[in-house]
């Protein structure tokens, strides 16, 4: 294992065992044609002197962090049963090795892993150092100082590797993580700290089985009316296939996938500012049409289990072909397109739906991130362990091993080693379909403390409309008991 | 160990009230600190008071707007109690709550009687499935909850195979707003019958032969044996199964939450459900509690009047 200070040496090492090898065939062209060869000698030498100098500077901003400060040091990191955890776990014996850190992973099936996480830090337990989390539930959490802001470490030469480089994370996941508090509530714009570091996220896409669709002859649609009628072909066709699959149970986990990347193209904003006054935007007029067009979709084109499907079910149905199109996570159908799977190959990408007369699409997007726990002791630790596991090394081995992925890093994307992996053939359109999903992709909701309370309401609204309650009367009453809570 | 705690209290009372005028330091040690019987009770006595203090501290909470992740939380009365009672889905919950409690009850004590009388039978099959039938008692009720929410999955679900089998069509169990409520009862019912067939049928093994000789000598047919002779024998019994099953069943939270979470819609959110989504997905910790709160009313006021009326029928059989 390299250190990351040394890498940036090792880098630089490489650049001057390159140097002599073209000096030298330049060189000798000088002194065959033009017997200038005390000049290519000079040349020579001032590009190795300007070589060792800035492998000497990298060097000894190298040393300005010491990654073996908190050698002997324990501490424990918590996340979800997950295969992005599974590709840290992977790799803590080199972090182990390079620091000297022992790191105990306390991992937990994703149903219990939240509410032990709202346990654990609301009750200012230092039993866990570092955590993983998406951006929603850190909204929560932030308000009560649960969460240790990370921008002193980042700051900090002697705690952060030059060559560390946090502006290379894509900018929706930069801005999405940072954000301030103003009397107990979350407010974005200037000023706001950074809560958490990304190390995986997710954008939502339409996924689908290229051999199910080929088979009945059936174009991939781009709005809801499209895949209702999509879906009506397709059962026609074959009445045992689910034309989508789709989350739907009683949690805003449901909303954030599919319901709220086609809403922003409706023009649906969950939360808005009237009068001066914070409101929600659910009754709007937009609202009420895209749940029109969203409800009859999913009568037409889901599961009857819709009300209990999880993401586990989507994915289920898509790999076993029981499902022809899915709306989730895009790496959902990346995961199952990895040869040896048995749907390798069989799945396509698109960009989600959107609104019929809408000119392009919306994305949203879940970030798995790591947080430390501002109650923790051994923060020095915690935050090598974050640095070292959200670096630019971790994050391509972790994407080329097919687990990190969407990997967080502009730098990844532009690597050969990823970019070339993940357009193998099995792949399909992966590469380009997140390319062209990205550009649009952000995060759809309104940060703000309360936010689960009132998206939960909405999923529940959802499973009623989908269920025959009439559409404008339940979002006028889900609009009022957002407002009550307001 | 306890007749050895009760010595030095025994000969005091025995002696009556001249013996503790002439020796007053005697009586006052014997009768007021006996510190070995308090040592053995004091575990129990903190325990409870732990359990209370917990109880207690729960019903302070829902007189707060106590939010998880917010670092303060103010005494606000009885707000999230008048809050929680102008919502229709409030009302809702408790409807949820005593239809699911009541129906489930109900049922299982009537298909618990007649396992129990099955068992009771000596039968040969009886005999043997008798240890078979107690397996859905000791599953796991998350695990019972996994397990059916895949076996009534409306497409691929076991459920629907059946009944197709008999050219019935399919049925959305926990899918659909309408027959929600109905499938999580009827788990419920498939757990939970076997524990009122042991009960009920312990009661049965209790009524002598004679009895039932007595009534047949007296021409008493099968039918009329069962309802005038050995039901009222049993009904304590039931009743102290239908207790101990109320009491669960107003609290049930593991069957819901496992296969429905409470929906679809609010199809399902008794009230348990309801407080855990309010307090931990919600994080509206004060909101939760009192919903607890409301709960426990519930269980209190449904449990006693369950104990009234097994003492008077057990006074009646006696």
């Amino acid at each position: 294992m390299v250190a990351l200070g040394e890498l940036g040496m090792e880098e630089w090492t490489q650049k001057l065992a390159k140097c002599p090898r073209e000096d030298y065939m330049g060189r000798s062209f000088a002194v065959l044609f033009t017997g200038a060869r005390r000049y290519a000698n000079s040349l020579l030498l001032t590009s190795a002197f300007f070589a060792v100098s800035a492998s000497l500077s990298n060097s000894a901003a190298a040393e300005t962090m010491n990654w073996r400060q908190f050698e002997g040091t324990s501490i424990t990191w918590a996340y979800d049963i997950h295969p992005y955890a599974d590709a840290l776990a992977a790799q803590l014996p080199e972090f182990e090795k390079l620091t000297g850190i022992k790191v105990t992973p306390e991992l937990y099936p994703d149903d219990s892993y939240w509410s032990k996480m709202t346990i654990q830090l609301t009750t200012k337990s230092p039993a866990w150092d570092v955590f993983g989390t998406g951006i929603q539930p850190a909204w929560d959490l932030a308000p009560s100082g649960a969460l240790e802001p990370l921008d002193k470490y980042l700051g900090d030469p002697k705690l952060t590797d030059a060559g560390y480089d946090f502006n290379d994370f894509f900018p929706s996941l930069r801005s999405a993580l940072t954000w301030k508090l103003e009397d107990g509530q979350v407010a974005t714009g200037d000023g706001g700290q950074i809560w958490a570091i990304p190390h995986a996220f997710e954008n939502i896409q339409l996924f689908y089985r290229k051999d199910i669709l080929d088979k009945y002859n059936i174009a991939v649609p781009t709005t809801p009316p499209e895949m209702a009628n999509a879906c009506e072909e397709l059962k026609a066709a074959d009445p045992s296939i689910t034309p989508l699959g789709v989350r739907g149970v009683r949690f805003w986990s449901s909303i954030h996938t599919a319901a709220v990347s086609i809403a922003r193209s409706y023009g649906v904003h969950d939360f808005v500012v009237k009068d001066g006054k914070l409101d929600t935007g659910l009754d709007s007029p937009e609202s009420i049409a895209f749940h029109k067009d969203y409800v009859d979709m999913i009568k037409k084109c889901a599961a009857p289990s819709f009300a209990n499907d999880n993401w586990y079910q989507v994915v289920d149905g898509i790999s076993s072909g029981r499902t022809a199109m899915a709306i989730d996570s895009n790496m959902f159908g990346f995961w199952n397109d990895v040869a040896g799977k048995p749907a390798s190959g069989k799945i396509a990408f698109a960009p989600p739906l959107r609104a019929p007369n809408a000119t392009s699409f919306d994305s949203n997007i879940w970030i798995w991130a790591l947080a430390m726990n501002a109650a923790s002791e051994k923060k020095g630790a915690a935050w090598l362990f974050m640095q070292w596991a959200t670096s630019k090394q971790v994050a391509l081995k972790g994407a080329v091993a097919g687990q990190l992925v969407n990997p967080p890093r502009t730098s990844t994307w532009q690597d050969e080693t990823w970019t070339k992996y993940a357009s193998q053939p099995e792949f399909n359109n992966f590469v380009d379909s997140f390319k062209k999903t990205q550009d649009h992709a952000a995060l759809a909701f309104t940060p703000r403390v309360g936010f689960g309370e009132a998206m939960n309401a909405w999923a529940v609204a959802m499973q009623k409309m989908v269920n025959g309650d009439d559409v404008e009367t339940t979002l006028r009453a889900l609009a009022e008991e957002i407002r009550a809570g307001l | 160990m306890s007749s050895q705690a009760l010595k030095p209290i025994v000969p005091v009372a025995a002696e009556g009230p001249g013996a503790c005028a002439s020796s007053g330091s005697d009586s006052l040690e014997g009768r007021s600190i006996d510190w070995f019987s308090l040592a053995i009770i004091l575990p129990a006595v903190l325990i409870l008071f732990g359990f209370l203090l917990l109880f207690f501290y729960g019903v302070y909470q829902s007189l707060t707007d106590l939010r998880l992740g917010r670092p303060i939380a103010k005494f606000v009365g009885f707000a999230n109690f008048i809050a929680l009672g102008r919502t229709a889905d409030f009302w809702n919950s408790v409807r949820v709550t005593v239809t699911y409690a009541l129906s489930s009850v109900v049922m299982e004590a009537l298909l618990g009687l007649a396992v129990a009388k099955l068992f009771a039978s000596g039968v040969f099959m009886a005999r043997a499935l008798r240890p078979v039938i107690l397996l859905p008692l000791v599953l796991p009720p998350m695990s019972v909850a996994l397990m059916w929410t895949t076996m009534m999955n409306p497409q691929s679900g076991i459920m629907n195979y059946l009944l197709s089998l008999i050219g019935l069509a399919p049925f959305a169990w926990i899918s659909d707003t309408r027959t929600a409520l109905l499938s999580v009862i009827m788990i419920d019912v498939w757990t939970y019958t076997p524990f009122f067939a042991l009960i009920i049928f312990a009661g049965l093994q209790g009524i002598t032969d004679d009895i039932r000789e007595a009534a047949r000598i007296n021409g008493g047919k099968a039918w009329a044996t069962f309802v005038n002779i050995e039901l009222p024998l049993v009904a304590p019994h039931i009743l102290i199964a239908a207790i101990f099953r109320l009491i669960e069943s107003l609290n049930q939270f593991d069957i819901i939450f496992g296969t429905t979470q409470g929906g679809p819609g609010n199809s399902t959110s008794a009230l348990s459900v309801q407080a855990y989504i309010t307090a931990f997905q919600n994080l509206t910790f004060g909101r939760g509690a009192a919903l607890m709160v409301v709960n426990w009313l519930i269980v209190l006021i449904g449990a006693f009047f369950t104990v009234k009326l097994w003492r008077a029928v057990r006074r009646r059989v006696q």
